[in-house]
């Protein structure tokens, strides 16, 4: 029969492009997770202290530089994650107290704050290459075994950040409404005046807001390098468009936002990677942002205070 | 406000120029790809770049005019920038892709190179001199008052009839043309260009300039640049190599930068020459410049 002769390939071309169609998406959901920890601490930041921290991809490249020291003193990989997160978290704090708190404070407008955190974002960008070199680093092959579920062919790495992720962002979301801490940091954040009149002590929360961005942003930062084969001091700033992205699309400031931010981005990059030329994956995240930018600023999960607070 | 994206406006001058002089393709080695192949002469392939950054210049003042927060927008213009940067680079087809365009011809080729050299040296001098010339008509006419009135008070100024939306593309238009000029002067003497020469650090080497010499005060960032560009990032070059750290000077110089610019908008923020602030309507008494005293008897 000369009709099923014809059929037949292009059946296996179409079981072909929905596998395909299926992979991407899970390697998009492993890429989504960690955007979404990274983009979390990004925005977590920016609600409560209201300042635009450009360094945070360099903070990002800081803590996966800082995990390959501790991986060369031969400590385990999760537990380098969490040191290294914490690590970040420390010096997240001293940038905002040495920096950008003293700034704040002689007035300094939000513009000449980008500015400055662009600038700091460079030095520890060329600290790092000062100390570890310009040269591509890698933490060799972190990826364990391969696992296959829901036609997904994951690796045992990219599972575990997942997994890690998940309870970050629990955690998180049970710090944000079952405690009294998260019920000032809401606070903090939709109000800093009304909340200090409250008797809340917002540069206390600021401070531990930096310290959870900066955790957050240590962790995504060796979560990439596991996830990546190699990379090096720019690590970070290149990552840090999608995690804008990310932080865009849900409504800066706005955790959960970013979590959902986060996973969309992954997923759309990575489909659109499969389907396209994968040289313009970072292409996807930047018409995200300008599209909505230009359209719906306060992003799809903004509140009317978030358009407040963007809208000049 | 200072536009972060600047640099894209500059590359879109160089490549204007590159590809508008190099030429049909050769066959030389076949190692890059001639998109126009055309060789038009140096002054028009100037004037086309001028006119490219200007393009270019509006196409990104235009996502700047939606009312969001200043760092908002600054934010904007850093992504469009490292976006710009990545996209170019990843067509190897249409400017050259990530290795970028090279053996761009000098204009001064057939000169013997110390004099063509010079001559080049005697040339953007000149640029300097006119462009001077062309901005202080530009700041210092009604158009220069206007625009003023802008920066300080958009409301206010919308009120006394400007349009806004006209002069934020003007300055946009304007400020592109001499990015695409300055562009199309540095490829055609390096002969070269690639998205690494216009990575967002180079903004960064901009900013400092205009934030040390002193925003809003014209010979104070044509001295902030010659100081950045020239002392800093070239004098790097010259500390002494050290062996087991390569790349060790070029960070050097990259965290001076960083550390210089954050020093200055936290110790002195109005730069090492503060904006002279042309007084209207008084007599011409001083040494304050001429042509915006004369203005205030108009």
């Amino acid at each position: 029969m000369p009709g099923a002769g014809r059929a037949r390939p292009r059946l296996i071309y179409k079981e072909a492009l929905v596998h395909l169609l299926v992979q991407s998406i899970g390697f998009g959901v492993a890429a989504g997770a960690v955007l979404a920890l990274g983009a979390v601490g990004f925005t977590l930041q920016f609600g409560i202290s209201n300042v635009l921290n450009i360094s945070y991809g360099s903070l990002m490249s800081v803590g996966a530089f800082l995990g390959l020291f501790m991986l060369g003193l031969g400590l385990n990989i999760w537990l380098v994650m969490v040191i290294g997160g914490l690590a970040v978290g420390a010096c997240s704090v001293v940038l905002n107290r040495g920096l950008i708190t003293p700034l704040v404070r002689k007035g300094m407008a939000p513009f000449g704050l980008v500015i400055v955190t662009v600038s700091a974002g460079i030095v520890l960008e060329y600290v790092i290459v000062a100390v570890a070199g310009p040269a591509t680093q890698t933490y060799g092959n972190r990826s364990g075994a391969t696992l296959n579920f829901l036609g997904w062919t994951l690796t045992t790495a990219q599972v575990v950040i997942f997994a890690i992720t998940v309870v970050l962002m629990l955690g998180l979301h049970l710090l944000l409404t079952r405690t009294q801490l998260g019920r000032a940091m809401r606070a903090t954040s939709a109000n800093r005046t009304l909340a200090r009149s409250c008797g809340i002590a917002t540069s206390r929360i600021s401070d531990i807001a930096w310290f959870m961005s900066g955790t957050f942003c240590g962790m995504a930062g060796i979560a990439l390098a596991i996830t990546i084969e190699s990379f090096d001091f720019t690590l970070g700033s290149i990552f840090l468009i999608p995690m804008i992205a990310a932080a865009v699309l849900g409504g800066v400031g706005q955790p959960y936002g970013a979590m959902i931010g986060g996973m969309v981005v992954g997923i759309v990059s990575s489909v659109s990677s499969a389907y396209w030329d994968p040289a313009y994956q970072s292409v996807v995240a930047f018409g995200i942002i300008i599209v909505m930018l230009l359209v719906r600023p306060r992003g799809l999960f903004g509140s009317a205070t978030a358009t407040r607070k963007l809208l000049a | 406000m200072a536009n972060l994206a600047y640099i894209v406006v500059i590359a879109a001058g160089a490549y204007t120029y590159g590809i508008l002089t190099l030429g049909p393709d050769t066959g030389n080695g076949g190692f890059q790809q001639y998109v126009l192949g055309y060789r038009l002469p140096f002054f028009v392939a100037v004037i086309a770049a001028a006119v490219a950054g200007a393009v270019v210049g509006v196409l990104i003042g235009v996502t700047g005019l939606k009312r969001i927060r200043q760092d908002y927008q600054a934010m904007v213009m850093l992504v469009i920038s490292i976006m710009a940067a990545t996209v170019i680079g990843a067509a190897p087809s249409f400017l050259g892709g990530e290795p970028g365009l090279s053996l761009i011809p000098n204009p001064f080729a057939n000169l013997s190179p110390a004099t063509g050299d010079w001559a080049y040296v005697a040339m953007v001098a000149f640029a300097c001199v006119v462009g001077y010339l062309v901005m202080r008509r530009f700041t210092s006419g009604p158009m220069g008052r206007a625009l003023r009135a802008m920066r300080d008070d958009e409301h206010a100024a919308a009120a006394m009839g400007f349009s806004i939306v006209k002069m934020r593309l003007l300055t946009q238009a304007v400020g592109g043309a001499f990015g695409g000029v300055s562009g199309a002067l540095l490829v055609a003497f390096i002969g070269g260009w690639s998205p690494g020469a216009w990575a967002y650090v180079e903004t960064l080497a901009l900013l400092t300039a205009v934030i040390v010499g002193g925003m809003g005060n014209d010979f104070g960032v044509s001295l902030g640049t010659f100081v950045i560009a020239v002392l800093l990032l070239q004098g790097v070059q010259f500390l002494p190599q050290i062996r087991s750290h390569t790349g060790l000077t070029e960070a050097i110089g990259w965290m001076t930068l960083g550390i210089l610019t954050i020093a200055f908008l936290w110790l002195r923020p109005q730069g090492v020459f503060r904006e002279r602030r042309p007084r209207y309507g008084q007599p011409a008494v001083g040494n304050a410049g001429g042509g915006e005293v004369a203005e205030g008897h108009g």
